[in-house]
């Protein structure tokens, strides 16, 4: 095997992607991606946290208070996020429809120290943004309401829990286990997955279209074609990876283990291109290659990810730096799974030379 | 010579042959083996959950106790009073969190494990009602926002008067006063406390879509009342728009294989129309997906709604599918090109559809409706007509070009992405009649244009108020004259004589003719409401004066075409900017009454 023969295939493969444009629409789509669930988790996260949202949390909303008084009204004014009405049920219930109030309480009258619990009852406009901004106002306040319930029941109760006091909430937290738990992984296995479909693409075209014997009756075999092409989808995905882990760093993000996790990124995206070119070297034919693959790819991600210590997991504690020096050993045994893959692919190809090319 | 239908089913049953043959006898079982490995591997992940953010940080604790607050979450390794550095230390009653993001964090999800703690500790309370001494009943009430609403300010927001109890407009409806006694027993309430232990309401939700709601429905304890998150919509994309995807793959993977090689040629050369080539190839993939949405329509019930919902999209995505197929030139930009398609069809579906029952915009999406079937929220024709409209235009638009062009030259040559572009739109230009054939690609272009725009006012519609409006004016300006141009610019390229000074100026009128008259018809068609927005006034500013927007329109084409003809092809991108720029400014100028 020549790796002069290799590396020209190799060039070959990598200009064709640029020249037809396909990075940068793959570039394109994981951005896209990654836009995209940030604002799931993060835009739809803040309309829920109001502390998050200045604008909101300066504003007082309009809630009626119906039935019977109680400690709670007081608690509601107290807490300046609402201004309060007394008004009678049906007029209240009328002007939320009209969103002229926010939400409705109705209290019965219950005495607090009863047997029985307080219910009250609470009219909301169902699935509505900003009642459920006004909800987790409210929350609060019943929660509050719930504790002085409870001190005032406190004889009745047997339990005795550890008491912890809990210090106020470090700021910017929120979003801490969305960027380093979620968006990480997922933007560093991105390539590795697109590589590996790019591979099933290659190497089932040159026999869909027939070229493959015009290629090996050049000096390169087919061994150093279908390597090459390995090559070609295997070294995007470090760079790629590389890229965003940077784009990462600029935004303010402190990523640590930028090595280790290349190189478990690298060594995993190498061993499921291996697994794609032998599914596309098993068919021959893109469709059914690509519809066991992607299919393959869900049900091995899935169960990957329910497995403890994963690769995405050692990714995430590679970037939040909690990692210890395990990973390397996992890395050595990724790597002889790596290098068993090799051979076998190697020898599957002289394989399918022998039985499909002649 | 077939009657057409005939020829349609005699090309549907070749493809359903050559499916078979073409793909491997292995295929099947490999296929069966690997679905039913993926119903165990669910199974497997649903019990043992998803470990993606194990060990993420370190606790010490200063006892086993204490340890056992956190001991059921994965995300803390926890070292007992021996004297490591970690994310957080926990000596009760003092929490220490280090003075990294990595302990603020920490300190966060030790707060919502405690929490869980004390409750797991209530929840076996004897005398439950002194554990939770306070039960909410919730109470749905309807009300919707149109367009018009959020702009006036008509919503919650606005300092409310505290002197004065507001006063409803429409006449008092008597609502009875609900119960004050709780309706069920202490412990019907403790099973569904501690079956709810340890859940997370957000994920519970989700199974609620199919499941319906819990045994107490909207009865909770105060620490439970999290404001749901309208997550449905994503649930019901995975279920329906995801098997769609995946079939109309196979759909155009059957076109592209009669480009290989020219195997198609031997079709092309039958006496068969192409368009009962296209339908009939069609024919058995459309059949799989409606047995399949009907199939899966099973398990959230209302199949007849779900089915003409689904339908246009159904259409659409084939209609997408067969041009990608007939446009891709190798194997990998039909892979690229068909999974960036498909990202961007699946957020346009799925992103109003979380706004549903909240704002209008959501009907936009096909999806709405299906929410609201499985809600029993009532909808009419008109909202069908309003959500489903583009996605039957787009797509018999996208058929009609598709059937045009099927033939030898557009399907053999190899052409880059652009270039193919240009050239499926320059075979919609008749020689004879250059200025007709403008005007109406134009009209037609209109409904992808609003498909885009639609896309922008969904993704700018949650920035902050003036940034939002900016940006969606000058992207919306630039998409616009981007269609404007597209038939000139692919006439220029085929016949660079054609642009003398004279047809620049009758190209410019007749796109301005068909834009205008586009933009009209389908606004009185469907958009009536986004319209009268100010976000509706940013994309459609141009209707309220008539001689105003027809200069614009106009001036936009003229100065791209101009640009054209002056400094050549090349500078298209840069000739659009500079029409986007001016169109921009003056729609901007237009909405807010001058600087």
């Amino acid at each position: 095997m020549s790796l002069r023969h290799i590396y020209v295939i190799t060039k070959k493969e990598l200009r064709s992607i640029n020249a037809e444009k396909t990075i940068i629409l793959a570039i394109l789509l994981q951005l896209f991606i990654a836009m995209f669930s940030s604002f799931l988790i993060v835009g739809l996260a803040a309309m829920y946290d109001p502390d998050t949202l200045s604008e909101y949390s300066r504003q007082q909303y309009p809630v009626g208070y119906t039935g019977s008084p109680s400690p709670l009204e007081e608690l509601l004014r107290e807490s300046g996020d609402f201004v309060v009405y007394r008004m009678d049920l049906a007029t209240a219930v009328t002007a939320l429809e009209e969103r002229k109030l926010s939400a409705v309480i109705w209290v019965p009258d219950t005495a607090t120290d009863a047997d029985d619990p307080v219910k009250i009852t609470l009219y909301t406009i169902k699935n509505d943004i900003q009642s459920s901004v006004v909800n987790s106002k409210l929350k609060d306040v019943f929660v509050t309401y719930e504790e002085t319930l409870r001190d005032i029941r406190g004889d009745r109760i047997s339990s005795d829990p550890i008491v912890v006091n809990l210090p106020p909430e470090v700021p910017g937290t929120n979003f801490y286990e969305f960027v380093y738990g979620l968006l990480i992984p997922l933007l560093i296995f991105m390539p590795a997955i697109i590589s590996a479909a790019l591979i099933i693409d290659m190497i089932t075209e040159e026999f869909q279209h027939d070229t493959i014997e015009t290629l090996i009756s050049t000096p390169i075999t087919f061994a150093e074609m279908i390597w090459g092409k390995v090559a070609a989808c295997f070294v995007i995905v470090p760079i790629q990876a590389a890229v965003w882990i940077g784009l990462m760093m600029v935004n303010g993000i402190h990523v640590a283990g930028v090595v280790p996790i290349l190189l478990h990124v690298s060594v995993a995206s190498l061993l499921m291109i291996l697994l794609s070119a032998f599914v596309a070297l098993h068919y021959r034919e893109r469709t059914s290659a690509q519809f066991i693959f992607s299919t393959a790819l869900v049900v091995v991600l899935i169960g990957i990810l329910s497995l403890p210590a994963n690769p995405a997991n050692l990714i995430v504690l590679l970037s939040v730096g909690a990692a210890g020096s395990g990973h390397w050993i996992v890395l050595v045994v990724m790597a002889g799974v790596l290098a068993v893959g090799m051979t076998a692919l190697n020898r599957y190809m002289h394989v399918v030379e022998r039985t499909a090319l002649q | 010579m077939l009657p057409p239908l005939r020829q349609i089913l005699t090309i549907g049953k070749w493809e359903v042959r050559r499916s078979a043959t073409i793909m491997p006898r292995e295929i099947l079982p490999v296929a069966v083996a690997l679905f039913i490995l993926l119903i165990v591997v669910t199974g497997y992940t649903q019990e043992s959950g998803i470990h993606l953010q194990d060990r993420m940080y370190t606790a010490g604790v200063d006892s086993a106790d204490t340890g056992a607050i956190i001991l059921g979450d994965p995300r803390f390794t926890v070292y007992s009073g021996a004297p490591v550095v970690t994310d957080l230390t926990i000596a009760p009653p003092d929490v220490r969190s280090a003075d990294t993001d990595r302990g603020g964090a920490a300190l966060k999800a030790f707060q919502t494990d405690y929490i869980r703690y004390l409750t797991a500790q209530y929840n076996r309370e004897d005398d439950l009602f002194a554990a939770y001494p306070l039960w909410i009943d919730i109470r749905y009430v309807r009300s919707e926002l149109d367009f018009t609403a959020t702009e006036a300010g008509t919503g919650v927001s606005g300092a409310p008067n505290p002197y004065v109890n507001p006063v409803p407009d429409r006449p008092v409806r008597a609502v009875d006063d609900p119960s004050p006694n709780i309706g069920y027993t202490k412990e019907e309430l403790r099973a569904e406390l501690v079956v709810s232990e340890g859940e997370d309401s957000t994920v519970a939700r989700y199974t609620d879509v199919v499941a319906g709601e819990g045994a107490l429905g909207d009865f909770k304890t105060p620490s439970q009342l999290t404001p749901p998150l309208p997550f449905d919509a994503i649930v019901l994309v995975f279920v329906f728009i995801f098997p769609l995807y995946f079939t109309s793959q196979f759909y155009m993977m059957s076109v592209m294989n009669e480009r290989i090689e020219r195997k198609g040629e031997i079709l092309l050369s039958s006496p068969l129309r192409p368009s009962a080539i296209v339908i009939g190839k069609m024919l058995p993939y459309l059949v799989v997906m409606i047995a399949v949405t009907a199939i899966l329509s099973l398990t959230t019930g209302e199949t007849v709604v779900v089915l003409v919902s689904v339908f246009p999209v159904i259409l659409f995505f084939l209609a997408a599918a067969l041009l990608i197929g007939m446009a891709a030139r190798s194997f990998k930009e039909l892979s690229f090109i068909s999974i960036f398609f498909s990202t961007v069809a699946t957020s346009y579906l799925f992103f109003p559809s979380i706004f549903a029952n909240i704002h209008v915009i959501s009907l936009i999406s096909p999806l709405t409706l299906i929410i609201y079937a499985i809600e029993g929220t009532p909808f009419t024709l008109a909202d069908y007509f309003y959500s489903t409209f583009l996605f039957w235009v787009t797509a018999a638009i996208l058929f009609a070009i598709c059937i045009i062009n099927f033939n030898e030259e557009r399907l053999f040559t190899l052409h880059p992405l652009q270039e193919k572009v240009r050239e499926y739109i320059g075979s919609a230009i008749s020689e004879k009649h250059p200025f007709g054939s403008l005007f109406g690609i134009t009209l037609f272009s209109i409904p992808f244009v609003l498909m885009a725009q639609l896309m922008l006012l969904v993704l700018l519609f949650n920035l902050p108020m003036p940034f939002s409006l900016v940006v969606l004016i000058f992207a919306a300006a630039f998409i616009e004259e981007w269609a404007k141009s597209v038939g000139i610019y692919a006439l220029s390229v085929e016949r660079p004589a054609f642009l003398t000074w004279r047809n620049v100026i009758f190209a410019s009128l007749a796109v301005m003719a068909g834009f205008f008259l586009g933009e009209k018809l389908l606004l009185f068609a469907t958009l009536a409401q986004i319209s009268e927005s100010i976000f509706g006034a940013a994309l459609f500013s141009s209707l309220q004066v008539l001689w105003l927007p027809l200069t614009l329109h106009f001036t936009g084409a003229f100065i791209t075409i101009s640009l054209l003809k002056i400094f050549g092809k090349r500078v298209y991108p840069l000739a659009l900017v500079a029409a986007s720029i001016v169109h921009g400014t003056y729609n901007l100028y237009f909405i807010t009454g001058g600087f």
